[in-house]
């Protein structure tokens, strides 16, 4: 499966004693370079399948494969896959005590040497990293800011800057927005695009602002327990059809 | 961070649940409490013998007694900084010992890296060492290795391990676990997530904690001295019990100065820090 940046099948897993976060997907390919979002009610899945996705989830059956590199169920990522796959969380998950720079600095800590960048020398190929992702997200000016005296938005920018110094193939999104207001959100969305657009990359962002994310994406993805209930363009994606997925969770979470 | 209040107290978990009791109960607890304390208050005050008459006219021997400081004989200031300097190296020395200790036994009373099995028993032992008085401590290290400076050092580090060991405890286990996984996902090794992961959120706590015990260490080991533990403790027994009180009045002036001046170092670094 060349040009697949990820491929799984007869994927399933479940955590011990619980429905909620399962994930049972018979077949899902997304193309390098797609731009993929993620929705779905709250605990159908999405969080799962991104930790599954950065190497981060154990236990799991079924074949899955990223980057064209298959996961193994039983062990976690080797360092060099680690650094392909960039995450973005969606309490930003910064070190709030130091700088931005060193903030960002931090995503090219599986790139660098370990002993080097423990005694703390980072090489020229690292700060070139950061200077580039800094000025992509616009946070250049922030650079020698400590991360608890930023706002919301400043943060994810941050974070993102941090991903992006990663150098990675696949850009995976949990929730990114969920804490900013609209236009802050509306930013951050446009900026994951544009990024992933520039260096090429796959991107995957899971939200519950279907209508707002629809702009940045060419593809929506909608899980319901685990199952893949929806696969489409974003014109596809209908009232009645999100009704469906959010039947459950009640009304439809954002008319924006 | 709560580290200080809670020394002797448990964690607030185990209080939380008290506080929603029946109605009635808390109704009266205000006024039982205040009882017993009207309670304990005249018990200390007639077990005790005082008289205030006494006191009254003893005004005129106080002020004769504090009479007979002055002045100062400073001939003994230079045994008296000597003395001061070896109080110093006791609390340097004693510190870095607990320190090391604490880095061991704070790692093993966390809660969020040792199973219960074992934090809870190592917490008892902490909370048990606290509640031994440095005093005694160093009388048992005298005895066990001798007089001098030695057991100072000893009795310090053990004493001091009861308290900081807890706080590197408190402070391991408010790190937050986010950005470590981050790192994680980012390709860190371990010990690249602890060096930029854990260590900055912990480096400030850890060092204030640190200077805060060591300032409580040096003004402990002052005291030292009188069972024999070395440093300046010596020479205040000394002076104290053979009414030499033109040097008691020296050497209270150098140890005010010698306090001063390291707490002022210490709030120094801590500006620096910030």
């Amino acid at each position: 499966m060349p040009g697949s940046a990820v491929a799984l099948d007869n994927l399933s897993f479940r955590y011990k004693g619980e429905d909620r976060g399962s994930l049972a997907i018979a077949e899902l390919r997304i193309e390098t370079g797609e731009k993929v979002a993620l929705i779905g009610a709250s605990g159908a899945g999405k969080s799962t399948l991104l930790r599954l996705l950065d190497g981060r989830l154990r236990g799991f059956r079924g074949q899955a494969s990223v980057l064209g590199r298959t996961l193994d169920p039983a062990r976690s990522l080797p360092r060099a896959w680690r650094c392909d796959t960039g995450f973005v969380f969606q309490e930003f998950a910064l070190v709030e005590q130091e700088t931005v720079r060193q903030n960002v600095l931090n995503g090219r800590l599986g790139r660098t040497r370990p002993w080097q960048s423990l005694l703390g020398r980072f090489g020229e190929a690292d700060h070139d990293a950061v200077e580039r992702a800094m000025g992509d997200v616009g946070i250049a000016e922030l650079a020698e800011k400590r991360v608890d005296r930023l706002s919301g938005g400043q943060r994810q920018r941050v974070a993102i800057a941090r991903c992006l110094a990663q150098d990675p193939a696949l850009l995976l999104a949990d929730e990114p927005i969920s804490n900013l207001d609209p236009v802050t959100a509306e930013a951050i969305l446009a900026l994951l695009h544009d990024c992933a657009a520039r260096r090429g990359a796959t991107l995957l962002v899971s939200s519950h602002q279907p209508r707002l994310i629809a702009p940045f994406v060419d593809r929506f993805i909608a899980l319901d327990h685990g199952h893949e209930v929806f696969d489409g363009p974003p014109e596809a994606l209908r009232d009645d059809t999100l009704a469906g997925i959010y039947e459950e969770a009640g009304p439809i979470p954002e008319p924006v | 961070m709560s580290a200080r209040d809670s020394l002797a107290i448990p964690p607030t978990r185990t209080a939380a649940p008290r506080r929603h009791r029946g109605e009635r109960s808390r109704s009266y607890a205000p006024f039982l409490l205040s009882l017993a304390l009207a309670a304990l208050i005249v018990w200390s005050w007639s077990g005790s013998d005082i008289e205030l008459d006494k006191l009254a006219s003893s005004g005129g021997r106080i002020a004769e007694f504090l009479g007979r400081m002055l002045p100062p004989d400073f001939s003994v200031l230079p045994v008296v900084i000597e003395s001061s300097a070896e109080t110093l190296r006791i609390a340097v020395l004693g510190t870095l010992g607990c320190v090391l200790l604490s880095i061991v036994f704070g790692l093993l009373a966390a809660e969020t890296l040792t199973p219960r099995w074992l934090h809870l028993p190592v917490q008892w032992c902490l909370a048990t060492i606290r509640g031994i008085p440095l005093i005694l401590v160093a009388m048992l290290m005298v005895g066990a290795v001798g007089l001098g400076p030695l057991p100072g050092i000893l009795a310090i580090a053990f004493h001091a391990t009861g308290m900081l060991a807890k706080f590197y405890a408190e402070t391991i286990d408010g790190i937050d676990r986010a950005p470590m996984e981050a790192l994680d996902s980012a390709g860190a090794t371990f010990l690249q997530k602890l060096r930029f992961g854990a260590w900055p959120q912990m480096a400030p706590d850890i060092v204030r904690d640190t200077l805060f015990r060591f300032e409580m260490n040096l003004r402990e080991s002052l005291i030292l001295g009188i069972v024999g533990a070395g440093g300046i403790g010596f020479y205040i027994q000394v002076y104290v019990r053979t009414f030499q009180y033109e040097k008691v009045a020296t050497l209270t002036l150098v140890v005010v100065a010698f306090v001063i001046l390291i707490e002022l170092a210490n709030s120094l670094i801590r500006r620096m820090l910030r």
